[in-house]
Parts: structure tokens; sequence; C-alpha cells
């Protein structure tokens, strides 16, 4: 196996005579080529696709003006960065990003003319995150969109991919091994150096991967309401936590969005994973400026879609041998919309607060979800039965019975996601504090007959209206005489806890040393379970 | 089918799990793991509101927790008997426990939150279990001396919360 597990760490006496070395080693082995279009200096400004959907994002003005102060909070904060404000980093920016962020812009931000040094010097750099911010905001404006319905946006979403991909600022749609892209000798400097203004960056980055599972296949009025829990989420916990061990992920966040468009999942993750490379490079005071450079334009070139032009993504376990430096476009077996996380294995990655999960099973009964075929055939929306969101994360389930107990299990409000027999229309539940949910479909109907748990996408269902109900129950004899529940009987409804659950016990691959007090990797003690 | 078979495969590994779901894998307050309830004690302490239950180590984390609950609480504490918890309510702001209740606080250690700091049906129900819960001299209390020594008791900063050790009833 060629897992290489991170490059070298290299020190600063190597760096004068060997930097060539150590950008050659960064991008796998050899030297990437450089693109003609990195060596010009030139505008080379690329507009927005035309279609009526854009500014949408303005409908949920609170959304709109998070995510432009986004952009001002990147802004001031690489800015400072070139400035050599790097000590007052921590005590003067990130508190002014802050207060930025607590009373946002209305308006779209130049972020070129807050860093006119930093946008001067990494232009290339510029042009490859604005033209990605360019994808993060159509995305967004065509899923806001009141305008169109479920099929006409989702073709719009492929057709934006195109228009993106076909430029050469473009990042790849591929799966990257992100351990590998975050295991250069500077990687984890920035976040272990400003800790509070990193958590700033993966704030911003949170809100930018939550609110494609908040948008689609739901109408403004629950994207409202659903921002209403996400944004405060955002504001009051995810800008401010530096218990992260690693950037959120567009597939961790918004499962459902990120195994729909696996290749724009994909894209995001890199496009935030070239923003730490940055953020760690501009940190690491072993190097001199014009080795920054160069290390820029190496973590650019890493991950343009013009350098995978030949690469393939490719399923965990059908692989033999794992490419090595950055061409292992190895992705988890059931999500394609990820790369390979350090640690990972098969389905399997860690994630912070939530420990390790196997996104091929149901995160609250473990069962396997059934294959996608199977779940076309039977109406589901999404390969998923339910998602579950709460405290910032997010976690897959099989049935809506598994979800509506997972929320009840969950302190705080929870927003419950599921698919109903309606692919273009899905049920979202927003509970409050106590557990008492609020839906986006009045007059949506449960199934709810509880057998066993492989067999639960067909006795645990949300279905939009009463008639649908009985048209499956037409179609199901066996649910003969089962009675279609509304939310409220529904709801204060609990299983209990499913027999079938297996935890995962590894330890946090983020954090090998045992000593430290470690919630979520620490080895539970062995208990015998008592058999139920 | 499919779905079957897979499930079956990892029936075997369900034996050295701990059974805990993996989302309340830990306790919100000391963030240590949930302890399961096995042969010999129940140690699930759930915390009930509304449409939600909560999980805890012990009846210690959920009265240093509590303040995070604005609503009426109704807590299940599991008791020196299998299936039969001692139900506590906070209404109010005011607990109350059934009259013969008893708690302890556990020993000076308070690495052993969830085998030491429980409630008992009654004094005899704790006697019946001191050794097996190695309890020592661990003196019973009423619940309002049980709600003042939580108060009291103080963490330590580093890493030494009420359950550092990690230690379930065996
Ligand atoms: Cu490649
Ligand atoms: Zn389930
Ligand atoms: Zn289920
Ligand atoms: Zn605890």
């Amino acid at each position: 196996m060629l897992l290489a597990g991170g490059e070298p760490k290299v020190t600063s006496a190597f760096f004068s005579t060997l930097m060539p070395l150590a950008l050659a080693l960064a991008s796998g082995g050899q030297a990437q080529e450089k693109p003609d279009w990195m060596n010009r200096r030139t505008e080379d400004r690329l507009s927005y696709l035309r279609g009526p959907y854009n500014r949408s994002i303005d409908l949920i003005p609170e959304f709109a003006r998070d995510m432009y102060a986004t952009g001002v909070g990147h802004a001031l904060a690489y800015e400072a960065l070139v400035r050599g404000r790097k000590d007052r980093l921590e005590s003067q920016v990130q508190p002014q990003i802050a207060a930025i962020l607590r009373n946002p812009p209305r308006f779209l931000v130049d972020e070129a003319a807050i860093s006119p040094r930093f946008s001067t010097r990494f232009s290339s750099l510029e042009k490859v995150f604005e033209w990605a911010h360019t994808l993060h905001f159509q995305t967004i404006d065509v899923l806001a969109y009141p305008g169109w319905d479920f099929q006409r946006k989702e073709e719009e979403i492929q057709r934006l991919w195109k228009f993106y991909s076909a430029q050469p600022f473009a990042l790849t749609g591929l799966p990257m091994n992100m351990d590998r892209l975050d295991g250069f000798s500077w990687s984890g400097l920035f976040r272990s150096k400003y800790p509070k203004t990193n958590a700033l960056f993966w704030g911003y980055h949170w809100l930018q991967t939550a609110n494609y599972d908040m948008l689609y296949g739901t109408a403004l009025a629950s994207q409202r309401e659903q921002y209403a829990v996400l944004g405060d989420r955002y504001r009051t916990e995810e800008l401010t936590r530096t218990d992260r061990d690693f950037m959120p992920m567009t597939a961790e966040i918004s499962p459902r969005f990120a195994r729909r468009f696996p290749q724009i999942a994909n894209a995001f993750d890199n496009l935030h994973m070239l923003h730490d490379n940055v953020n760690d490079i501009l940190a690491d005071d072993r190097l001199t400026e014009s080795q920054k450079d160069q290390a820029v334009d190496a973590a650019i070139i890493n991950v343009l879609a013009s350098t995978h032009r030949n690469c393939e993504p490719v399923a965990a376990d059908e692989v033999e041998t794992v490419a090595p430096g950055i061409h292992d476009h190895r992705h988890p077996n059931s999500m394609p919309g990820m790369g390979w996380m350090k640690g990972s294995d098969g389905d399997e990655m860690f994630m912070t607060g939530m420990g390790w999960m196997d996104m091929s099973e149901c995160a609250h009964c473990s069962v396997s979800f059934p294959d996608s075929p199977k779940l076309t055939a039977t109406g589901f929306a999404g390969p998923y039965g339910a998602t579950v969101s709460s405290n910032g994360w997010t976690m897959s389930v099989r049935c809506v019975l598994c979800a509506r107990d997972m929320a009840s299990e969950s302190i705080g409000r929870v927003i419950l996601r599921a698919a109903t027999e309606d692919p273009s229309r899905i049920l979202v539940l927003i509970s409050d504090e106590e557990g008492t949910f609020r839906s986006n479909l009045p007059e949506a109907v449960f199934l709810d007959e509880p057998a066993e748990h492989p067999e639960c996408e067909s006795w645990s269902r949300a279905f939009t209206n009463r008639a649908a109900f009985e048209r499956y129950l037409k179609a199901n004899p066996g649910f003969q005489s089962a009675q279609p529940l509304v939310l409220a009987d529904w709801a204060n409804r609990y299983n209990g806890k499913p027999e079938t659950y297996r935890k995962i016990s590894r330890p946090n691959p983020y954090r090998p040393n045992p000593d430290r007090l470690n919630p979520s990797g620490t080895k539970s003690p062995s208990l015998e379970v008592r058999s139920r | 089918m499919i779905a079957a078979v897979r499930m079956m495969a990892f029936g075997a590994m369900v034996a050295y799990s701990s059974g805990a779901l993996l989302h309340e894998a830990d306790c919100p307050n000391c963030k240590l793991p949930l302890v399961q309830n096995n042969d010999n004690f129940d140690n699930e302490v759930v915390v009930r509101y509304g449409n939600k239950r909560i999980e805890y180590r012990s009846i210690y984390c959920v009265l240093k927790d509590q303040d995070r609950y604005k609503v009426d609480l109704t807590v299940y504490s599991p008791s020196e008997k299998i299936g039969e918890p001692v139900v506590l309510k906070r209404v109010q702001g005011k607990w109350t426990a059934p009259e013969k209740a008893v708690f302890t606080m556990g020993t000076s250690k308070m690495s052993l939150c969830a085998q030491q700091s429980r409630a008992f049906s009654s004094l005899e129900g704790l006697e019946s279990v001191r050794l097996k819960l190695e309890l020592g001299e661990s003196k019973p209390l009423t619940l309002t001396e049980f709600i003042e020594a939580v108060k009291k008791h103080k963490f330590e900063p580093s890493g030494g919360t009420c359950c550092s050790q990690a230690v379930s009833p065996k």
C-alpha cells in the first residue's frame, strides 16, 4: 500500500535549498505543471451565468447577510496576514471581524477591495476563490428561487456545474485525500497559532455547507424557518468553536446534497481545504516570502480541475493500489461526495462531536441503508429516509422513526428532513427545545407500524397527505389496518433504543495522545450489555 | 434482503459494543461515555421533558447540568433494583423525590459517579448493595442534602470531572 499518511516534515535548514523539492513532494512526488493563466496578472474576471434566479438568496435576508459577511471576514484576515499583522490576528483582527459578523452587510462585498495587497500578491488564488464563490452563490440562488420547480432546479444546478468546470480557474470535483492535503510541514499551524481566527474560517465553511440541505427540495417559507435555527447556531456556536478536529465537510453537514451532487460537494471541500492550506502557509514563519508564493501556487495547482483532468473517482473498496500524492481520489463507498479523511476505512469516518460513523448505515439503528435502486422504486426522494440536524451535526437515518427518536434524544432544537412519496417535496420538521415539531407540510401524515429495522423503509414513512397514505396501503396490503398518524400523535411516540445499534469504538485519529481528555475519542469501559 | 444479511454479519459485534447510541454516547455534563444497563444494575439515567429524553451518566451529572433546562423535568434515576428507577421531579425549580428515597454522593473520589453517585428506593435498598457498588462509608443523604452536596462539589480544573476515570458498576 502506498498510503503516505502525510508528507515528510521539513526542517527550516532544508527550506532554502530544497524548497522546490518540498513543493514537488507537496504535489505527489512530481511537480505539477503550472497552467498558463497563473502566469498572467490580468483581470480575467468571469461573469455569472445569467438566470432569473440570481440574487434569490436575498429572499432569505438573514442568510444572505451572513453569507455576505463571510467574504468580508475572509478578506480582512488575509489582508492582515500579508501585512505583517499576524501577531495582532487574535487580539485585534478577530474581534474586528466578529463585530462585522454581528452586524453583517446587506450586499455582496468585493473582497479584492478589502484586501488589496493580498489580492494583488495572490491574484491567481483570488481568481480561484472568486470563481468558486460564484458557484456557491449561484447554486444557492437556484435553490432559493421560488419561480422554478424541483426538476428545473436540478437541471440548472447541473448546468451551473458544467459552466463552472469549463473555466481554467475551476477546482476539481473529484474527491481528494484530505489527510494528505492537510499533511504538509505547515499544515495545522494556523489553527494552532490562531484558534479564534481559524474558528471564524471553519464557521464560514460550516455555513457555506450547512445551507445546501436546508435549501434542497424545500420551499422558501421552510428555508427561512430553517435558517432561523441554523443562523442562530452559526452565530452563537460555529463561529467561535475551537473543538473541531478538522474543517467541516460538505457531506458531513449536507449529506443529501452531497450525494445528489458529489462533484459540487467535493469542489467546495477542495475550496475549503485550499483556504486552510493558504492560511497554514502564511502562518509559517520558516518560509521566506517567495517560498510562500511558491507554496500557495502549488496548493492551488493541487486542487485545480486541470491538474486532474485524466483522473477518475473511485470507491474505497474498489481500489487495489492507492494512487500516490494528490491523485488519490478514493471516496467512502456510499458517499461519492467526500474525499478520504484521516483514519477512514471503507465507509467509516471520524466526525468531531459524534465519533466514528459508518456512512452506509443508519446513525440510529446501524442497519445498512437500502440500496439506492430499491429506494427509487419505493419513492424516496433521496438515498436516505431522513436526516437529523442538531448542535451543528447532521446525521442520516433510515426511516422517520429513527429520525424522530434520535431527535428526542438530542438536547435543543432539531431539524428533521424526511423523504416523502413525492421526490420533489421534503418534509421538514423543526423541533423546539422541548421536542415539539412544526411542519412545512401541514397535511402530512405518518405510517408508524414498528417491526424489524432492516425493513423500516416499509413500515415507517411520511406522506405529504392522507390520499398518498391510502395509496400506499392499497399497494402494500400488509399494512391494511394501519391508521394514518397526524404529526402531534406521531411525534410523542418513542420506540426505544434499537437493539441493532452498534458503536464503533476506535480512538479519535486526530488526537492520538491518550493523556488528553478527549470526549469523543475516549474508549468506553468494557461493559456487558444485558440481552434484551 | 441485502440489508438483512448485512445486519446478521455485524450481529456478532453487538456483543462487545456498549449498546449506547452514538449520538448520546457521551454524558452531556461530563462528556464521558454513558453507562448502559447490565445484568446487575440499571445505569441509564434519563431526563424527560416534552418529547425529549436525554441520557446522563449519573444523577450527579443531571443535577450539575440542570440549569440548561428551563422547563419542568422528570428524572428516572436507576436504583438498587433493575426496572424500578427512583423518579425525581423538578417542578418550577423545586425538586421532589419519593419519601423514602436516599442518595449517595460517593466516596471522596468523584471519579466514580456512575457507580457511586446514585439513588436508592430506601435506606434498606442502599444497604443491600453497599458492598457490590463499593460504596464504602458513603453516607445516605436525603434529596435536599444530596442537592446541596452536588452544588458544593467543584470540578477539578484539568479533566478531573466527576467521572474522569469512567468507572462503572460491574
Ligand atoms: Cu488526480
Ligand atoms: Zn435506523
Ligand atoms: Zn429505521
Ligand atoms: Zn457525567
